[in-house]
């Protein structure tokens, strides 16, 4: 079930008449129809990965509970594997075999051994990394004693698969989200409103900036050898613009849903493309993946403790990772090192910690250097991304190649109507982005419109009527994949 | 909470207005189908792919068999004949009135399935299309319609006039009104010649459509009178088809024993002029359509 689709719109009010409606028995009887609902959210892809999901559910419990009894560190450290070699054996299993098993295949025929492997037809579970991810962050804390194990079942399987983020984040640390489950949860108007100003903002990221640029996205990278260097590169543009509607949108709206139900989640984006360096773009985008792999991968690997070497090889550890974790391919593999190219600079000069605040913070318009950092940093980010969407490295080099052999050709794309209309489009989102960059969403900062009620109305419905209108073809989350 | 859901309700019901007030704007130009799922049950009916779809025009079936018609053809797609379509057919057809006239185009393509496994029901393309996802036919505005087919382009509800070669009129009749100099009917032709070299490769003769076909004038023959037409073509295309299915008449000799005539018009392939080879032209189309008219009323 997408966010996007008539379906959840009849599943959402359902859930919440019910939800609150069963408010006086107890947060038990809450959190089993939040079960009860992530379930069948679930079982709407394919009911037969509940199992998968259910299994790492009865696994990281049974572990946390054994691992706040057992004492000694040889045998909390075997429960840890345990939990560690369910959760990445699915993963790897669903996520990587085929890629392993074909990379294998083609190094040793490198080497003049021919060796065929055998590729299993998987189909590869919705939102498998995130729930792994989630679950797997329980287990870490519990056994760093970081957290309290949970002996109520119904709670911890509710915050595995609480369905606002269970598919696509942001992936929630335990020690942020468990505890949401243990509190009486009270309907707050506030919260509420918010909640659903953030899925209408995410609608509109979603439905009106990412579908519609994946349309000309999808077309310029499909037949990429047909295009002029200008074209490619409005096609990188619009595949820039495509991932950060489809990903921060589907966060708002599961954010957004999230409030609805009384629970608060992490910020996931926090308009990551006014970066003024790689090292900001990497704290404002996917914030909770990043700061999950910052809490169990970086810092346990040393961190920016030890020398230069020992951070830099930290530094491309994380970011390889985290292109792998992405998919089981190339190119996300040389996505992830070619951002710690351009991290590197930063880190080597000490200057990766230097633009923390908000841009251009108390200001409405930028100063020059502002722009120009902004400007090289977003276009970093275009290139790198050419790399994330194209289907092989190959492909990848090519369009990269074609993008500045032949910069000054005409556009040549069929449908100008809509092309004008999308890149307005862009332009009024990005405007509203800028205005609304100091709130967890854009429309939250905008709280000079939003002090006057009609004028706060008009908004809302303006926004529902352009959704409505301007929405593009269906396409699904391109995170789903992930 | 109260005053949560009273203002939920409150922006839902103005959103609503609005969007009822963008739904009752859909019109002929919205696109080729939306018309057919919007208007009543109707007695008479125009039935096959897009060849009927635009070159059978009610006006004239009216005028000369003194019926109302009604033209329910979409394209090679939507409607070759299989239970898709003999469902929305059972749904569009008052079936109070038993005098009715049903006309249906056939011709190897309606009665042939774009797949490797072409009698594999369960994987008709028009399945997933506007018949097979809509369940009302006869509902105006048609939300579900629009909903579930315009992907999602609700602007075009505003902008469609500017395309105003494609037209669905009330009666269900597809005018299509493009440039006819010869330069350009040639290239459209070539690219449809083109076109259906490629359906040789990909296109089989289909037993449950067949089988569809003979269930549809079996249901409709309760309802009045059914005959069968196979619509003339440009010649080239007439070449291609007769290599796809030589033996077309033999093929559907049973559905012709079902019906109460069969009238193979494709005599008439040179006479006539086409919008790309595939389609008729209007002033062919009226030729066409009063020929098949005075047919049925001999």
């Amino acid at each position: 079930m997408l966010f996007n689709t008539i379906d959840f719109a009849i599943f959402l009010p359902i859930v919440f008449g019910i939800y609150w409606l069963v408010d006086r028995l107890g947060i038990k009887v809450q959190n089993l129809v939040i079960v009860i609902a992530s379930y069948y959210f679930y079982g709407c892809w394919d009911w037969r990965f509940l199992s998968l999901i259910a299994f790492s559910t009865l696994v990281d419990y049974t572990v946390g509970l054994a691992l706040n009894k057992e004492l000694r560190p040889s045998r909390r450290k075997l429960l840890l594997w345990v939990s560690m070699l369910t959760n990445l054996g699915f993963l790897g299993f669903f996520k990587y075999y085929n890629f392993f098993a074909e990379s294998f295949s083609q190094a040793f025929t490198f080497l003049g051994v021919s060796m065929d492997a055998a590729r299993l037809d998987i189909i590869l579970p919705v939102g498998i990394s995130f729930y792994t991810f989630q679950t797997m962050s329980y287990t870490i804390d519990v056994y760093k004693r970081e957290l309290e194990p949970t002996r109520d079942l119904v709670a911890f399987t509710a915050f595995v698969s609480f369905f606002p983020q269970l598919v696509a984040g942001p992936i929630e640390r335990a020690s942020n989200l468990l505890p949401q489950f243990y509190k009486r949860r009270e309907f707050d108007y506030a919260n509420a409103v918010n909640g659903m100003r953030q899925i209408l903002w995410g609608l509109f990221k979603k439905v009106v900036i990412a579908d519609n640029c994946a349309q000309f996205a999808n077309e310029i990278f499909n037949n990429s050898g047909d295009y002029s260097g200008s074209t490619l590169f409005m096609g990188a543009l619009f595949f820039t613009f495509q991932i950060y509607g489809d990903f921060s949108g589907y966060s708002d709206i599961a954010i957004g849903t999230s409030r609805l139900f009384g629970f608060n989640l992490m910020q996931n984006f926090a308009f990551p493309y006014f970066s003024r360096d790689i090292a900001e773009f990497w704290r404002r985008w996917h914030i909770s993946l990043s700061t999950w792999f910052r809490d169990y991968l970086y810092i346990p690997l040393g961190g920016s403790r030890g020398g230069t070497w020992m951070k830099v090889r930290n530094t491309f550890i994380i970011f390889v990772v985290s292109g792998f974790w992405h998919g089981a391919n190339w190119t996300f593999l040389i996505w992830g090192f070619l951002n710690a190219v351009y991290f590197l600079p930063l880190l080597l000069t000490k200057r990766n910690r230097h633009n923390l605040g908000v841009v251009a913070e108390g200001r409405i318009l930028p100063s020059l250097r502002e722009v120009l950092q902004m400007g090289l940093t977003f276009f970093l980010t275009v290139v790198a991304w050419v790399f994330f969407r194209a289907e092989s490295l190959g492909h990848a080099i090519d369009y990269l190649q074609g993008m500045f052999r032949h910069p000054g050709s005409y556009l040549l794309l069929s449908n100008y109507f809509d092309y004008q209309n999308i890149l307005n489009l862009i332009v009024l989102f990005m405007m509203v982005e800028w205005l609304g960059r100091k709130g967890q969403y854009a429309i939250e900062g905008l709280d000079y419109f939003l002090k006057n009620r009609v004028l706060r109305w008009g908004i809302y419905l303006i926004i529902a009527i352009t959704v409505f209108l301007y929405s593009g073809e269906k396409q699904e989350f391109i995170y789903f994949q992930f | 909470m109260r005053h949560f859901l009273v203002n939920f309700l409150i922006i839902s019901a103005l959103l609503l207005l609005v969007l009822t007030s963008l739904f009752s704007m859909a019109d002929g130009y919205t696109d080729a189908y939306y018309l057919r799922f919007t208007t009543s049950k109707k007695s008479n009916l125009i039935l096959g792919t897009s060849r009927a779809a635009q070159g059978l025009i009610p006006q004239v079936f009216d005028s000369i068999l003194q019926k109302d018609f009604y033209n329910f053809s979409f394209t090679v797609a939507h409607s070759p004949y299989g239970p898709v379509y003999l469902k929305a057919i059972q749904k569009k057809l008052k079936t109070t009135e038993h005098e009715g006239v049903f006309i249906l185009a056939v011709d190897p393509w309606s009665i042939s399935s774009k797949s490797q496994l072409p009698d594999d029901v369960s994987n008709f393309r028009e399945n997933k299309l506007c018949l097979g996802n809509t369940s009302l036919v006869n509902c105006k505005p048609n939300p579900e319609y629009l909903l579930k087919n315009l992907n999602g382009k609700f602007i075009t509800l505003l902008t469609s006039k500017k395309d105003s070669s494609r037209f669905l009129n009330d009666d269900g009749w597809l005018e299509i009104d493009v440039k006819m100099d010869s330069a350009i009917v040639n290239k459209r032709i070539l690219r449809a010649k083109n076109d259906y070299m490629e359906n040789l490769k990909t296109y089989k003769f289909s037993t449950a459509r067949l089988e569809a076909l003979k269930q549809t004038i079996s249901f409709l023959k309760k309802n009045g009178k059914v005959y069968l037409v196979r619509l003339p073509v440009h010649n080239e295309l007439m070449d291609i088809e007769s290599s796809y299915m030589p033996n077309f008449d033999k093929v559907v000799q049973e559905a012709r024993s079902l019906s109460d005539g069969y009238f193979d018009l494709t005599y008439l392939n040179s006479k006539l002029k086409y919008t790309d080879g595939n389609h008729l032209h209007q002033e062919s189309g009226r030729l066409v359509s009063k020929t098949l008219a005075l047919l049925i009323k001999s």
